[in-house]
């Protein structure tokens, strides 16, 4: 697809390189020629420099032939603008990034009556993510499918865990809760595992089930968490606006350290039930004052990585239960090797969001809807929801007769509410859905994972 | 830098390189030549197989791919494809010297055209097959045609399709590399075609129609007889092969706009009037003279008008012993040499669009001497030129004029007469072919050192691959100190 990418931020630049990596014709267009060479020298697309909301800046990238122009510049207004211009020239999409809380909340709005086909929030998604983590907090991360009815966890394997060198076959006799390992990985590199594949402390394994399968198989295996009641988020920005509002209305304490006065006099004035703090929620002193070692939970939300990877790393020496890392430059690849287990990057939720919305539309035309799409571990790994439309190729053929392609596992079907972990004497049946783990490939239909 | 990554890309261009041989053992086939010369070039190709297996061997470790290294690989690649390219001309015995045949090749790879060969005519057909067959493969850079049929490209390529297209800017077409270069190659190759339909239909040979159009395409210049395109005495071939010649020195990127319609935007490009400019005034004003002087109007016309495209478009196919030609006719030739095509063509040469912003450059400093508040910026289409980009132009310049300046010191230890020396520097490293005087139109570069011989070879590569991508190899960058 032609894919007009407008203003090459961290979101901008996340989104060109994972659109480009799928094979999509993308155009990146920034007003500063340095960000624009730098991306084109990068990644395999074009770029163009000039204003977004110049009609002949958006001509020249292709507006008027385009299938979808995403507008990520700083500034709201800017996006909106540019999504109408590039609607009424030909796109077809238009997707805009709106993170003003005056304006996200008008979505409706925007899409019935502007045309804006998709609004993104990243730090409402990100704050979204960080809510169902402490909602479910033995695992690093979970993800959901199927309108809830079967998750993804990652929990990460301590020395003491009893599922150390232990082959999965063998796990699976040893518990017999109704769970799937899909991914497991090891330092840098994720493998789908095979029956004999074994688990070795240290990595991070995903596992898909039921909610509450999951939950027992975790105390199974000694990992699970009590229900997360006091949370701490560090730094008052976007994200811990949005979260202390997602939080507080499921009835749990939250403490909110924010280091500007005046930053603070607003939140309080808007959020209910949430005690704001006005101090340097990296200052040693000012945890402790606050009582850090008594929370459950801690988010580190400041604006700057350095700090909250530094605020994480001293909450897991006071023993919190749960901590969770925002990282800006999710790019290094050491953030998972000193020890911080669950970290959220709202470029790469956006990311995510933005990357299904692609592929279901670009799949729309053989009917094999993508109704989810996650990156796993750092993007490495893809957990892929279709619909299976009614009269689909390989209907009702036992998956033995087929030949699936490698680094690609079905994790599950679901029909009629009921989930069936597959094997080889299982079939897909039109009204299914079904969730496919990959690493390495993109799939945009059901059809890419048989041979 | 990424050593293993390089290496491997190169062994990947040595295999290529190792099946586009199988066109020259065909025409050997089809000749029913002496098994000496099919020979030759299946020996080479078992060389380049064997090293290109080798180099790919090892897997890269990682696939990081910078602005140096991609300078390394255009230049290794160059190196080693010239270097092994001259195997034929040496195992079948039509070039027995090495450094001669070393010489021949990148001639042909770098689409100059100089040749040390006195007698071109008894060669075998294969062998003169590979040596037009280089212009073609040179012209549009063999590193671009691998990134057209590679199956997947990084991001990264930009780096190196940058060090071999010719320009002071590169841009892609379309968003996709490998999307952009099939479509210059698409546009490369039915140029080229076309050209040899026209030729076969002028009464040229099949076999010298295709190696003609291989050497117009390339802007290279190497023909399969003595006299060049003279020798066919065919006004009309010849016509037609001034007019392609002017064509292949346009920007490709020029085709394409015109392909999707916008033919009326690619001509107000300002590059291509320039360039359009300079041959009409360059062909008027040597037909005068030679109308005043020697031939009929008719003649001059056709005469100038061929030897300008073939110069300026840095071809260097003659018509004529143009070293008689009165000096200032001379003259603008030398000039045109200078000059060069277009940028993104298959010429060589300053390039047209250099030359313009170097020009609004001096313009913009004289005025600002004399109010020195004034800022200006330097604009060509109607858009201003990244100041970062005039300087890099200027400091191009200064290389350039460094580099014929060595270049020329060295070969004048070789005590010839003062002109050969000067237009022998300056043909290679503009890529043009012939020069003056003993080495003019009906000369040739035999009677220089070996010596001579590798410092002009030097300035063919540095001229093709405009300049920076050659320092590489004296850098320390060139042995490995962590093969990693």
């Amino acid at each position: 697809m032609n894919i007009i990418v407008v203003g090459q931020g961290k979101l901008g630049v996340t989104l060109t390189a994972q659109l480009a990596k799928e094979g999509h014709n993308v155009v990146a267009v920034d007003l500063n020629s340095a960000k624009v060479t730098s991306v084109v020298d990068t990644y395999d697309v074009m770029g163009i420099c000039g204003n977004c909301i110049n009609i002949d800046v958006l001509k020249e990238a292709g507006a008027k032939k385009a299938n979808i122009v995403i507008a990520c510049t700083s500034s709201d207004e800017m996006n909106i603008l540019c999504c109408t211009f590039a609607k009424e020239l030909g796109t077809q999409h238009t997707i805009a990034r709106v993170r003003n809380p005056n304006y996200s909340n008008q979505s409706e709005f925007l899409r019935d009556r502007i045309g804006i086909s998709l609004v993104v929030n990243p730090e409402y998604e990100a704050a979204n993510e960080i809510s169902r983590i402490i909602r479910f907090p033995s695992a690093a991360n979970v993800d959901s499918f199927a309108g809830g009815t079967l998750e993804i966890a990652r929990i990460v394997i301590h020395e003491n865990n009893p599922l150390c060198e232990t082959a999965i076959v063998d796990i699976m006799k040893k518990f017999k809760q109704k769970v799937l390992i899909c991914a497991i990985q090891r330092s840098n590199d994720v493998e789908i595992p095979s029956g004999d594949s074994v688990i070795r402390a240290g990595d991070s394994i995903s596992i898909t089930g039921t909610r509450s399968e999951l939950t027992s198989f975790m105390r199974a295996i000694g990992v699970y968490k009590q229900k997360i009641n006091d949370v701490m988020i560090v730094g008052g920005g976007r994200i811990g606006l949005y979260l202390s509002r997602l939080l507080s209305q499921t009835g749990r304490n939250i403490k909110l350290i924010e280091v500007n006065e005046a930053r603070c006099r607003v939140l309080s004035e808007t959020l209910d039930d949430v005690t704001v703090i006005h101090g340097d929620g990296t200052d040693q002193d000012v945890l402790e004052e606050q009582n850090l070692e008594n929370q459950d939970a801690l988010v580190a939300l400041t604006g700057i990585d350095e700090e909250n990877i530094i605020v994480s790393m001293y909450a897991y020496s006071k023993n919190v239960k749960k901590v969770i890392t925002k990282v800006d430059r999710h790019s290094y690849s050491i953030i998972t090797d000193i020890g911080l287990e669950t970290v959220i990057s709202p470029q790469l939720v956006a990311g995510s969001l933005v990357t299904r919305y692609v592929r279901a539309l670009q799949n729309s035309e053989d009917q094999s809807q993508i109704n989810s799409l996650y990156h796993l571990v750092g993007g490495k790994v893809e957990a892929v929801e279709f619909s299976v439309p009614s009269g689909f190729k390989y209907e009702n053929i036992p998956f033995k007769a087929l030949k699936m392609h490698s680094k690609l596992l079905i994790v599950a079907i679901i029909r009629k509410g009921s989930i069936i972990f597959p094997g080889g004497d299982d079939y897909i049946l039109g009204g299914d859905s079904v969730i496919v783990v990959t690493s390495g490939r993109s799939l945009t239909s059901l059809n890419d994972i048989f041979n | 830098m990424n050593y293993r990554k390089i290496y491997n890309v190169l062994g990947s261009i040595l295999l290529l390189e190792a099946v586009l041989m199988v066109l020259p053992v065909m025409v050997s086939v089809i000749f029913r030549e002496n098994i000496r010369t099919a020979l030759s070039f299946l020996i080479t190709m078992c060389i380049l197989t064997v090293l290109g297996l080798i180099m790919r061997a090892r897997k890269p470790l990682k696939d990081t791919f910078f602005a140096r290294d991609g300078y390394m690989l255009v230049a290794l690649t160059w190196l080693f494809m010239s270097a092994l390219g001259a195997l034929p001309f040496v195992i079948s015995g039509a070039v027995p010297n090495y450094v001669n045949a070393f010489f021949e090749t990148v001639s042909g790879f770098t689409t100059t055209g100089s040749t040390i060969l006195t007698e071109i005519e008894p060669l075998p057909k294969s062998i003169l097959f590979w040596r037009s067959f280089t212009h073609f493969i040179g012209g549009m850079g063999i590193i671009v045609f691998a990134i057209a049929i590679m199956p997947k490209t990084e991001g990264s390529a930009m780096h190196i399709m940058r060090a071999e297209v010719p320009g002071p800017s590169v841009g892609k077409l379309v968003s996709r590399l490998r999307a952009s270069a099939r479509i210059l190659y698409a546009i490369y190759i039915c140029m080229t075609l076309t050209l040899v339909l026209l030729l076969f239909a002028g009464k040229m040979p099949l076999f010298d129609s295709i190696c003609t159009a291989f050497a117009t395409a390339g802007t290279g210049g190497f023909s399969v007889l003595n006299k060049s395109i003279e020798g066919y005495a065919n006004s009309y071939c010849e016509v037609v092969i001034s007019i392609f010649m002017v064509l292949y020195g346009v920007n490709f990127n020029l085709y394409y706009v015109t392909l999707k319609g916008h033919a009326r935007h690619a001509l107000k490009d300002e590059e291509l009037r320039w360039y359009l400019g300079t041959i009409l005034a360059a062909t008027l004003i040597i037909t005068l003279e030679l109308t005043v002087t020697r031939h009929p109007f008719g003649q001059s016309l056709r005469l100038a008008f061929f030897q300008v495209s073939s110069i300026i478009s840095t071809t260097g196919f003659t018509t004529t012993d143009f070293d008689t030609w009165p000096t200032l006719a001379k003259t603008i030739l030398l000039l045109l040499m200078f000059l060069g095509a277009c940028a993104g063509s298959t010429g060589g040469g300053l390039k047209i669009s250099r030359v313009a912003i170097l020009v609004k450059d001096a313009k913009r400093t004289i005025k600002k001497a004399f109010n020195p508040g004034r800022v200006e910026g330097i604009k060509i289409d109607g858009r201003a030129v990244d100041e970062e980009l005039v300087t890099g132009v200027a400091t191009f310049l200064a290389i350039y004029v460094i580099v014929i300046f060595i270049s020329v010191f060295i070969i004048a230890i070789d005590g010839h007469e003062m002109i050969p020396t000067l237009t022998s520097v300056i043909t290679c490293i503009n890529n043009v072919g012939p020069a003056f005087a003993e080495i003019g139109p009906t000369g040739n570069f035999s009677a220089l050192s070996d010596l001579s011989k590798l410092v002009l070879t030097f300035d063919m590569l540095a001229g093709r691959l405009e300049l920076i991508p050659m320092f590489m190899i004296f850098s320390k960058y060139i042995i490995p100190r962590k093969y990693a």
